[in-house]
């Protein structure tokens, strides 16, 4: 490999790796969702806190991303609400990622 | 419950800044849906292209202040709750595009006042590390949210007040930069205002071009930039944008 072939690699390498850590940023920005007038991460720890708590209760308490306490009075549709936000920020990035694995890394 | 989006807008020398508020009306019709009111002098105005139905709010700006040398007419925020028509407001800069909806959310929160603390460097420097220039952390006044009320009246209350002596704030909270910052006025005030201690915020960073990459492209969906010999891209992202170049692009 000569040394022009090497920068080539290096900048594809470095503009893939920026563009993933862009489109996860992303992904992340689009995991917040306003619920019940109270700010959430739909992230797999909110998932799956909201899941456990569902099991055993009608009703029960979260925190939103500013530490306050919410009241969660229907689980089902809160549940609903949080996978819904996460799995269409991470088919963006999924679909992100598939034009990195095109451009050769 | 009245909603809407603040925006504020004066051409300077240097900057035709209407020109980059055509483009983010565009979007902000496009992707948030909201009543736009935009705060701006008659200078300005007269050159800017029909944009529909946008309310209008003349004021003159506050002169004095500078960013690299060059004239920076960005001091009257602070006037944001007694301009807002609105019960909640969504205050903005002009360079900060809204590719997504995302932002639309916050107006429906109970919160009385929203801000964000962090900023994501799009080029992966961290460039906007600047935490270590203060004892106290930063607030981005790009994006913010109030719900007008009592607390919010008082936050607004205390930005003129860290305004009016922000020499003084600026020497007590060890803040690196002399020229008059939103960010840190806003910072001082809400530390003050809230006794000190945390406050509410927006729990997301503002994704931002740096000043040294160069906007080649503009869509309805998204941004590319060149820095250095590379060119790259985001779409469906909001994106703030520092080079004030975009508006030939």
């Amino acid at each position: 490999m000569n040394i022009g072939e090497l920068k080539n690699k290096s900048d594809l390498s470095y503009n893939i790796a920026v563009a993933k850590r862009n489109a996860l940023e992303k992904a992340n920005s689009r995991m917040i969702v306003v619920y019940n007038e109270h700010i959430f991460r739909a992230d797999p720890e909110t998932i799956n806190l909201v899941n456990v708590l569902k099991e055993n209760n009608s009703n029960f308490f979260v925190l939103d991303t500013n530490n306050n306490p919410v009241e969660i009075t229907n689980p089902e549709e809160f549940l609903k609400t949080l996978i819904e936000r996460n799995q269409e920020s991470l088919s963006s990035y999924h679909q992100m990622a598939k034009t990195f694995e095109q451009r050769g890394d | 419950m009245t909603k809407g989006v603040l925006l504020y807008c004066f051409d300077t020398a240097d900057t035709n800044y209407h020109k980059i508020l055509e483009r983010c009306v565009y979007l902000i019709k496009k992707n948030l849906q909201l009543e736009i009111t935009v705060v701006t002098n008659y200078e300005s105005f007269k050159k800017l292209k029909p944009l529909g139905f946008v309310n209008y709010k003349f004021v003159e700006p506050e002169l004095g202040n500078t960013k690299n040398g060059k004239e920076w007419r960005n001091v009257d925020r602070h006037m944001s709750y007694d301009l807002s028509p609105y019960d909640t407001t969504l205050v903005m800069d002009i360079d900060y595009f809204p590719f997504t909806d995302n932002l639309k959310q916050f107006l429906n929160t109970k919160y009385d006042f929203l801000v964000s603390k962090d900023a994501y460097d799009l080029t992966d420097r961290n460039s906007f590390a600047y935490r270590r220039w203060s004892m106290i952390d930063m607030v981005w006044a790009t994006v913010f949210v109030f719900r007008k009320g009592p607390k919010a009246k008082r936050i607004f209350d205390t930005i003129k007040y860290v305004k009016k002596y922000y020499a003084y704030f600026n020497e007590m909270y060890r803040v690196y930069a002399k020229n008059f910052r939103n960010d840190y006025a806003f910072a001082i005030a809400l530390e003050q205002a809230n006794g000190f201690i945390n406050y509410d915020t927006l729990p997301f960073a503002l994704a931002t071009l740096p000043p040294d990459c160069e906007v080649v492209k503009f869509t309805d969906d998204g941004v590319a930039w060149q820095y250095n010999d590379q060119v790259m891209y985001t779409e469906q992202q909001d994106v703030h944008v520092l080079n004030k170049e975009i508006k030939n692009v």
